[in-house]
């Protein structure tokens, strides 16, 4: 049976390589940024993955889990925050790239990436 | 000896020299007469070619380069001579020989012509850079030849020295650089040709092409100057090639008899052929000539020679 | 002492605070902006401080109140702050130039920038992976948000494909730290090692580094640098290209000792190749930004490369290569880009308006030759050191590469600078006055780069003043450069005067003193022709005395690196004195090209020799140093370079035509000896150790074949100048020849010879000079007749050729008779017969020079000119007087000769009185000079008794058949004089050699612009290159 880490293991990779695999081919700017997110997104289900332990509860402490136990009862807290910031990030570089489409487009009125190539060689 | 005596000795000789050398000039336009289908000159008529341009009233000149010219070449030929020891064993005609050794001769060869170009040069008359150009020019093509030939004799017998080399050669014909260097010989025989410039190489005074050549606006006493270095240079010329190929001379009969026929060989080589063109020159030289020139090399220098 | 912490807290804080703070005024924002930045700054060179002299210990930083692994914390040792130094102060600099931008752009600006400076704080000091993610985001971020600061269409797409590169680079590299955090539990570099990384755990590795190697631009997998660099605002792109590389930099450094052998190898060879490739490409680049951008992939490649490939050198050795390269590339690179911002040229050739404005036109040549590796820049001693550790550490092939690539740079930096310096600017818009900030900026980072390099001379190397006297003798001239050019002159001349009185004791040798006369003494004489210069003449005289001094620190160096640097401070002041030439542009930098191989060659060389035993001057020294067959054979190159050898000679004829026509004499009379210098040190080696390979015996044919072809080369040439060019490498052929004989008599003739040259050759370049300087023309059929109005310089070239061509008495035939004796004593038959040939030819264009120029017809235009100035006829003079005495006494310089070459052979000759006794033959100078004396003067006494005879007549009364002769132009025979000759040799006389050259040059052109062409353009293709790029070194090096 498959395990539920590797599950979204696999599911992560999958994302991944479909984000990088838009960011390839789709001419669009925005679909470009697209792409970048979902690979993102992948990125970030594949390091929970990675810290996921089996039968145990998120890295909260709250009613469900007090200090003392913590550590046998949740996964491993440093993927968690990882990710946390790691998403963050990944936003504020969307939120750039996107504010840079907007220009782009208001400076040339296209979207198509082959229209920016003019810098070459 | 002193020097004085030394000089005065010197004077004989170069005397004895120019005379011959302008009497061998004569005999030669008798040849290329006869050869013409003319009667041609007196013998001696070099000598009263000289007192005739010697007396012109006036000397046209074109400067002070131009006035030293003449005065460089025939110092050239001076030097050329006097450089060399004329006659084996003899006091008379040991002339300066102890300044220097062959190199110093072969050098003091260029005085003259440098002297005598750079006169010509300044008479501004395009014919004489012509000739001058085609005359450097050729001279440093047959040089390549004659430069590895005296190359062959300076190995064979291990010196430079003139007198040395003349002694090595005493004790019978097959001693003669002749029969134990024919390769050099050759070599050296060719190259006289064009350092003779009778034809086939006789570009630099090429009569139909460039009249006269170089010394074109010579008249006058300089022009006198210049036919008094013709039979003095011929002479030097000759004695030095009698002395590094055929065994020098142990008297004044035998100097004579060899450089009659050295020069000889070239004369009638002249009568025989038409001129090459400049660059056929220059182009003849630098093959096979100069080939024969590294053979004698190799035969002396691997194959023994007689040394 | 503060913490550096609050370099994190302030500029955190700062920037949070700015955009209340703007409320009140931009300039109370921009006052606290520059505060922070001043403050980082300030506060680390006071830990530097610390560190470098009081000792102090590696300060580590525990956050939240628990140490590590626990708790984040930073470290900050001596490499730390190195770092940080530079960065910071460039931070600070590049903030200063782009003051007028901060002034006008949204406040987010300001923030976002000291976001950026605190990233690059936080990345290079801290010791947690994942903080280390964070801290690249945040730069990376701020970065892309500053490549907005001007918008342009091409700023914008150049941003986005940066984004797009950068954010697959932060992806790859957060799953590299999270499966790092996988197979090690640990985040923090103190507690994780390289053997935690067992099998599966390189993929973790492999991730985490090859991330960061993508953000120091691999090659091919870098075209969004490129075009970030093109196109981004130049103070932005400063930062991008210096700060940011130099934090990455650091960071890959940090991660070194977690790699295993086999990632080391592949990610140093990755950077030898981006060298290699990024500069050739550069070689086909107009647009100036993008040639910077092409030099910066370039030297982040060479920093990798160093850092890899240095791992097994002695510390110090390691910190010396890594820290050179690393403060030059900032240093150059940060302030060649500040000045494309003031220069707004886009076309490298638009660069000429620097020529209106001195200050930024030195501060380019500063940064150009600093970051080509030129001394006393720090490039030139990393690059000095790192050679010698490729070679012990035998990695030739990274050798050949970083040469090669160096050789590349160097031709597109010096094509850029050379163009600067010649091309016409008055097409160009001026420079529009460029605000103080900017050119501070730049300022400060030019003298930085000298104050390194003062500071590496002195405290590394323990150089004297004597060492850096070259380089500082031009400064202090730049800074006199407001006196008139005769003051300047005079002042040069007693300083070469006193320079000479310094060394002079410092020499052991007669050899020393030998070549101390040719360069000194030499120098001096020519320096008299120099004193005709009019007005202020900027430049000159500094350039001149650093080539002056550092032929005199040639002599005195004792050890190879001295040595070499004088070599190179020699090989700088001449290319600068060749570039004041007016049309000089393609002159120059073909010698520069040359120059530079050649002097790759010796460092080279030098680096496989063994070390020296002797504390004595280098000349002598190496008598006992055994250099290796494969030292000898580089060394010989490479001075045979210096010397004009056949078939390296090509930058020859041009320098020495183009150079201003006082400098030529330099160059031929004074400069090629230097490469017969270099070259007779080799052969000292060799006597005693003699190598495997007859190298010498090849030398010696190479020498008689130049010989050969100089003199033809110089007898087809139209240019007065080329002539006497071509002439010099015939007759530095004769030298090398006989040098390459190491015999007694082989090195009299030698050194006589290089004597006379010194001599004749100078007097001939003078003579041309003064001539020039009349008829305004270097081809000789444009002139003629000229004895009639210049008889002095006549008689000059009247001597000094007779000198040059051996003739009898003067002093050349010495040189004939000694050399051909030494060659046939040698047994080398044949190449003396080819040497006569060449002294046969070197009579064509003697004859040509002096009677193209002086005899034959006057032209109408050079009727009434006068003679040339006295300037120029004195140093001709005085050469001519030590030609003469020297004929007349031709054993005053036999004598010294003999016992010099006698301390390396027994002697071969004997001198008895006036005659020399060779083993073949004698003579006589004095006796010769005294008969030629006496049979000249007695026919011209003759002739001068008849002289009521003759009779002057004006130009044009000859005997002209035909046709009365009108023009001179028609009359004079001067154009292409011996053209029967060169028909005679048919295809011999094609130019084959420069030919090859050319050919070089067009391949590897060529072979840049094929390869450039993967650089399409288009932001997918990238990441596509980069995808592929990670794969390929995945697979090179082999992680399972």
């Amino acid at each position: 049976m498959i395990s539920i880490s590797m599950l979204s293991l696999i599911l992560g990779i999958a994302l991944l390589i479909t984000g990088i695999f838009a960011m390839l081919t789709r001419k669009n700017l925005i679909r470009i940024v697209i792409g970048f997110s979902i690979a993102d997104t992948g990125t970030h289900i594949i390091i929970v993955s990675l810290g996921y332990l089996r039968g145990r509860t998120a890295p909260i402490i709250d009613r469900a889990v007090n200090a003392a136990d913590a550590v046998q009862k949740v996964v491993d807290p440093i993927p968690s925050a990882l990710v946390l910031t790691a998403i963050v990030i990944g936003l504020a570089v969307t939120a750039v790239m996107l504010s840079f489409v907007v220009e782009m487009y208001r400076k040339n009125r296209s979207l198509s990436i082959d229209d920016y190539q003019e810098l070459k060689w | 000896m002193s020097i004085w005596t030394k000089v005065l000795y010197a004077v004989v000789s170069v005397s004895v020299a120019t005379v011959y050398g302008l009497t061998l000039g004569g005999i030669v336009r008798k040849l290329y007469a006869r050869v013409h289908g003319r009667f041609g000159p007196p013998v001696w008529q070099p000598f009263l070619d000289i007192i005739q341009t010697y007396s012109r009233r006036v000397a046209v000149s074109h400067g002070n380069m131009f006035f030293l010219g003449p005065v460089l070449r025939l110092a050239g030929g001076l030097g050329t001579y006097l450089f060399i020891p004329v006659i084996f064993g003899s006091a008379l005609f040991s002339n300066f020989s102890m300044a220097g050794d062959l190199l110093l001769v072969m050098y003091f060869v260029f005085f003259g012509q440098l002297g005598m170009a750079l006169g010509a040069g300044q008479g501004g008359h395009p014919y004489s850079p012509l000739g001058i150009a085609r005359g450097l020019a050729q001279m440093s093509a047959f040089e390549v030849p004659f430069s590895l030939a005296v190359i062959a004799v300076a190995i064979q017998y291990n010196s430079l020295n003139i007198t040395s080399i003349v002694a090595a050669q005493q004790g019978g014909f097959m001693h003669w650089t002749l029969f134990t260097n024919p390769l050099a010989v050759i070599a050296a025989m060719i190259s006289i040709l064009g350092m003779n410039m009778h034809a086939p190489f006789s570009i630099v005074m090429a009569p139909q092409e460039i009249p006269i050549g170089p010394p074109i606006e010579m008249n006058g006493s300089f022009l006198s100057i210049l036919q008094t270095n013709r039979g003095l240079f011929a002479a030097a010329k000759l004695v030095l090639f009698m002395n590094l190929f055929f065994g020098g001379a142990t008297n004044i009969i035998e100097m004579i008899v060899k450089t009659f026929f050295i020069y000889m060989f070239s004369v009638f080589v002249g009568a025989a052929y038409p001129r090459f063109r400049p660059e056929q020159s220059f182009r003849f030289f630098l093959k096979w000539p100069a080939f024969i020139g590294v053979l004698s090399i190799i035969y002396i220098t691997y194959l023994g020679g007689a040394s | 002492m503060v913490s550096p912490i609050y370099i994190l807290i302030l500029s955190l804080a700062a920037g949070f605070l700015l955009s209340i703070i703007d409320r009140g005024g931009r300039k109370i924002s921009l006052a606290v902006f520059y505060g922070v930045l001043a403050f980082n700054t300030a506060l680390i060179i006071d830990w530097t401080y610390r560190f470098v002299f009081l000792h102090a210990p590696t300060l580590v930083i525990n956050t939240a109140g628990f140490s590590a692994p626990v708790s984040i914390n930073l470290e900050l040792g001596m490499i730390q702050a190195f770092v940080l130094v530079f960065t910071n102060l460039t931070g600070l600099l590049a903030a200063v130039f782009l003051f007028r931008k901060f002034m006008e752009s949204k406040v987010s600006s300001l923030i976002l920038y000291l976001l950026l400076v605190m990233s690059v704080n936080g990345l290079v000091m801290t010791r947690d992976l994942f903080n280390m993610f964070v801290f690249l985001e945040i730069l990376s971020i701020s970065t892309y948000a500053l490549t907005t600061i001007t918008r342009t269409k091409t700023s914008l797409s150049a941003g986005f494909k940066y984004m797009m590169a950068g954010s697959v680079a932060s992806i790859f590299f957060l799953m590299g730290v999270v499966f790092v955090y996988h197979f090690t539990g640990n985040l923090n570099l103190d507690f994780i090692h390289a053997d935690q990384f067992a099998g599966t755990g390189l993929v973790a590795l492999f991730m985490l580094t090859m991330a960061v190697f993508i953000e120091l631009k691999p090659f091919p997998a870098n075209g969004w640098a490129l075009d970030v660099y093109q196109s981004v605002d130049s103070g932005i792109v400063s930062v991008i290209a210096v700060i940011n590389s130099a934090a990455i930099g650091f960071v890959f450094y940090r991660l070194i000792p977690l790699m295993p052998q086999s990632f080391l190898t592949v990610f140093g060879a990755a950077g030898v190749i981006t060298f290699f490739f990024s500069n050739m490409m550069g070689l086909k680049q107009k647009n100036a930004k993008r040639l910077l951008g092409y030099s910066s992939i370039g030297h982040m490649g060479l920093l990798m490369a160093s850092i890899v490939f240095t791992i097994g050198a002695p510390s110090t050795v390691r910190y010396l290569i890594i820290g050179g390269f690393f403060v030059n590339h900032l240093v150059a690179k940060a302030g060649l880009f500040w000045l494309s911002g003031i220069v707004r040229q886009e076309n490298i050739r638009g660069w000429a308006v620097l020529k209106n404005n001195r200050l930024l036109l030195v501060l380019f040549g500063v940064f150009i030759f600093a970051l080509s590796g030129f001394p006393p820049f720090a490039g030139f001693w990393a690059k000095w050191e790192f050679v010698k550790v490729l070679i012990e550490s035998r990695m030739f092939f990274v050798l050949g590469a970083v040469l090669t690539g160096s050789l590349f740079e160097l031709i597109f930096l010096f094509r850029w600078l050379t163009i600067t310096v010649k091309e016409d600017e008055t097409q160009l818009e001026k420079i529009t006055t460029p605000d103080s900030g900017s050119v501070f900026a730049t300022s400060v980072f030019a003298l930085l780069a000298t104050v390194v390099a003062a500071g590496v001379m002195k405290y590394f190397y323990n150089f004297g003043w004597v060492q850096t006297l070259p380089a500082a003798a031009a400064l202090i001239v730049y800074l006199l450069d407001f006196l008139p050019s005769k003051l300047k002159g005079f002042v040069s001349l007693g300083a070469v005067a006193a320079y000479g009185y310094y060394i002079y004791p410092l020499l052991e040798s007669n050899l020393q003193l030998f070549f101390g006369v040719i360069f000194i003494v030499g120098s001096a004489i020519n320096i008299i022709s120099t004193l005709n210069r009019k007005n202020q003449n900027r430049g000159f005289y500094g350039f001149l005395l650093m080539m002056i001094f550092s032929f005199g620190n040639l002599l005195i160096a004792s050890t190879y690196l001295e040595f070499f640097l004088s070599w190179e401070f020699m090989t700088i002041s001449s290319f600068l004195l060749i570039l004041r030439g007016q049309k000089a542009q393609r002159a120059s930098l073909l010698y520069m090209i040359f120059s530079t191989a050649g002097a790759y060659l010796l460092m080279t060389g030098f680096s496989f020799a063994p070390a020296l035993t002797s504390t004595s001057a280098l000349m002598l020294s190496i008598e006992f140093v055994k250099l290796p067959l494969i030292s000898v054979i580089v060394l010989a190159i490479g001075f045979m370079i210096k010397a004009g050898s056949v078939g390296v000679h090509i930058w020859l004829p041009e320098a020495h035509a183009e150079a201003e026509a006082d400098v030529s004499s330099f160059i031929s009379a004074i400069l090629l000896k230097a490469g017969v210098l270099g070259l007779l040190m080799v052969a000292i080696s060799c006597i005693a150790h003699a190598p495997s390979f007859p190298v010498f015996y090849w030398i010696g044919w190479i020498g008689v074949i130049t010989a050969l072809v100089g003199a033809f080369m110089a007898s087809f040439q139209e240019d007065a100048k080329r002539l006497l060019a071509y002439s010099s490498m015939s007759q530095v052929g004769y030298v090398v020849a006989a040098l390459a004989m190491i015999t007694h008599l082989g090195w009299v003739s030698a050194l006589y010879l290089a004597f006379n040259h010194m001599m004749f050759k100078s007097a001939l370049f003078i003579a041309i000079a003064g001539v020039y300087y009349r008829t305004h023309t270097r081809k000789m059929y444009e002139m003629g007749g000229l004895i009639s109005r210049m008889p002095w310089s006549y008689m000059t070239v009247l001597i000094s050729i007779i000198a040059v061509s051996g003739v009898p008495p003067l002093s050349g035939f010495g040189a004939k008779w000694l050399i051909y004796t030494a060659f046939i004593t040698k047994g080398w038959y044949l190449q003396a017969g080819v040497l006569f040939f060449a002294s046969a030819v070197s009579f064509l264009y003697l004859y040509r020079l002096i009677h193209a120029i002086f005899l034959g017809q006057l032209k109408s235009e050079h009727q009434e000119i006068k003679e040339a100035p006295a300037w120029f006829i004195i140093p001709q003079y005085i050469f001519l007087a030590g030609i003469m005495v020297l004929s007349m006494f031709p054993n005053l310089m036999i004598r010294p000769l003999n016992s010099i070459a006698m301390h390396y052979f027994n002697s071969s000759i004997s001198i008895e009185g006036l005659t020399v006794v060779s083993d073949l033959g004698y003579w006589n100078g004095n006796f010769v000079m005294h008969i030629t004396m006496a049979i000249f003067a007695v026919p011209f006494v003759v002739l001068l008794l008849l002289r009521g005879k003759t009779q002057r007549v004006k130009q044009f009364n000859i005997v002209y058949a035909a046709e009365r002769p009108e023009s001179p132009e028609t009359t004079h025979v001067a154009y292409n004089m011996y053209a029967h000759y060169r028909k005679a040799l048919g295809g011999w006389a094609s130019p084959r050699i420069e030919n090859f050259w050319n050919g070089v040059a067009e391949w590897s052109h060529t072979l840049g612009d094929f390869f450039r062409r993967v650089y399409t353009g288009n932001g997918q293709t990238y990441i596509l290159h980069i995808i592929m790029y990670i794969v390929a070194i995945y697979v090179v090096m082999g992680v399972k």
